[in-house]
């Protein structure tokens, strides 16, 4: 959803995304990569959004995400229903360099699908450039319960940065080959990322999805 | 009769003062006692050590309270003073303020001292 005021772009789709997750994990460093989405961007503060429109160029055309950024009120507790609500797809975001922010993603994953039942999400950990890593990518299962997409991205060094809106892009389109004919302009990386350690975990993430899930359940998660 | 506004105001202006510094959250505990209670955006604590523990676990080191609006009344036969508070809050990292209200009930203790009873606080968006 737009907010009033917003020019839009006739004959393009447009989808509500929210991004949630807990205070910290680097929601509104993604958010403001990309460039035309943090020129056009606007805040509404009765609801306490930052709402960034985000352009990608597709075999299908053009399509924008409404990406719904909040102002920290998740810093104080759950995010009200107003945000939540009409979204069409979500991305969960943690960090990998913190335990509790993991811990939280099943929370999140309630309030969220408490309001949107059935949407597109994506579980994203973030800051993998990280030398400190906590979260291990063979550690991050709660995906697999819920059959959402994980990623590994890191904002600052904007690995992977188009991954999850292709796929919500795909499962919104309902199309799973939908690519992008043409890269988003991003804001140059802060931070490089070691490919090669890189592409030693996603290896592994590749295997763990042939492994079986461990026995325990969300609320031993939720601990 | 003791002056309820003046007491509220300078209650607030401690508290926030305090809330707002760096680890200042950790020191707040002595403004509460066992029967206080604390409900932080519907979250409901009770005694000074639970909330405490809340107000310290907050995910960032320091806010700005901008106080708005503070009104006062007396409250029951044993001097309660009850303070409504409106305002903006911003914090550390965070580009736009917050609305928020809060509301506590606050008691004598000791002669010349007050404790917090009640605490509700909300953020204020739809």
């Amino acid at each position: 959803m737009a907010l009033p005021g917003m020019q839009r772009q006739e004959g393009v789709p447009e989808f509500k995304l929210v991004l949630i997750g807990d205070g910290g994990t680097g929601k509104t460093t993604f958010v403001k990569r990309h460039k035309s989405g943090e020129f056009e961007k606007a805040y509404e503060p009765t609801i306490g959004v930052e709402v960034h429109p985000l352009d990608f160029h597709t075999n299908y055309g053009a399509l924008r995400f409404y990406c719904w950024d909040t102002a920290g009120q998740e810093k104080f507790g759950g995010l009200r229903e107003g945000y939540y609500i009409h979204a069409n797809c979500a991305i969960i975001m943690f960090d990998v360099t913190s335990r509790l922010t993991y811990k939280s993603v099943p929370v999140w994953h309630r309030d969220l699908t408490r309001v949107c039942e059935n949407i597109p999400i994506v579980l994203c950990g973030n800051k993998v450039d990280s030398k400190n890593r906590q979260v291990k990518a063979k550690h991050v299962i709660f995906h697999r319960k819920k059959n959402l997409q994980y990623f590994e991205i890191s904002a600052r060094s904007n690995y992977q940065y188009e991954k999850p809106f292709v796929y919500l892009a795909r499962k919104l389109v309902g199309d799973n080959s939908l690519t992008l004919v043409k890269a988003p302009a991003l804001a140059p990386p802060d931070v490089v990322i070691d490919m090669e350690a890189q592409a030693k975990v996603e290896a592994e993430l590749q295997q763990a999805v042939n492994a079986p899930l461990p026995d325990a359940d969300d609320d031993e998660l939720l601990e | 009769m003791t002056d309820f506004e003046s007491v509220g105001k300078a209650f607030v202006g401690h508290y926030y003062k305090t809330f707002d510094a760096p680890g200042g959250r950790a020191q707040l505990g002595s403004l509460y006692q066992d029967t206080s209670m604390l409900t932080w955006e519907g979250q409901q604590m009770q005694g000074a050590q639970a909330i405490v523990q809340k107000l310290s676990s907050l995910p960032f080191q320091s806010c700005t309270h901008h106080v708005s609006t503070m009104d006062c009344q007396p409250s029951g036969q044993t001097g309660g003073i009850i303070v409504s508070v409106t305002g903006q809050l911003l914090v550390e990292g965070e580009q736009h303020p917050l609305k928020f209200s809060q509301v506590f009930q606050l008691m004598p203790s000791t002669p010349g001292n007050y404790f917090v009873l009640n605490d509700i606080f909300r953020l204020n968006y739809a």
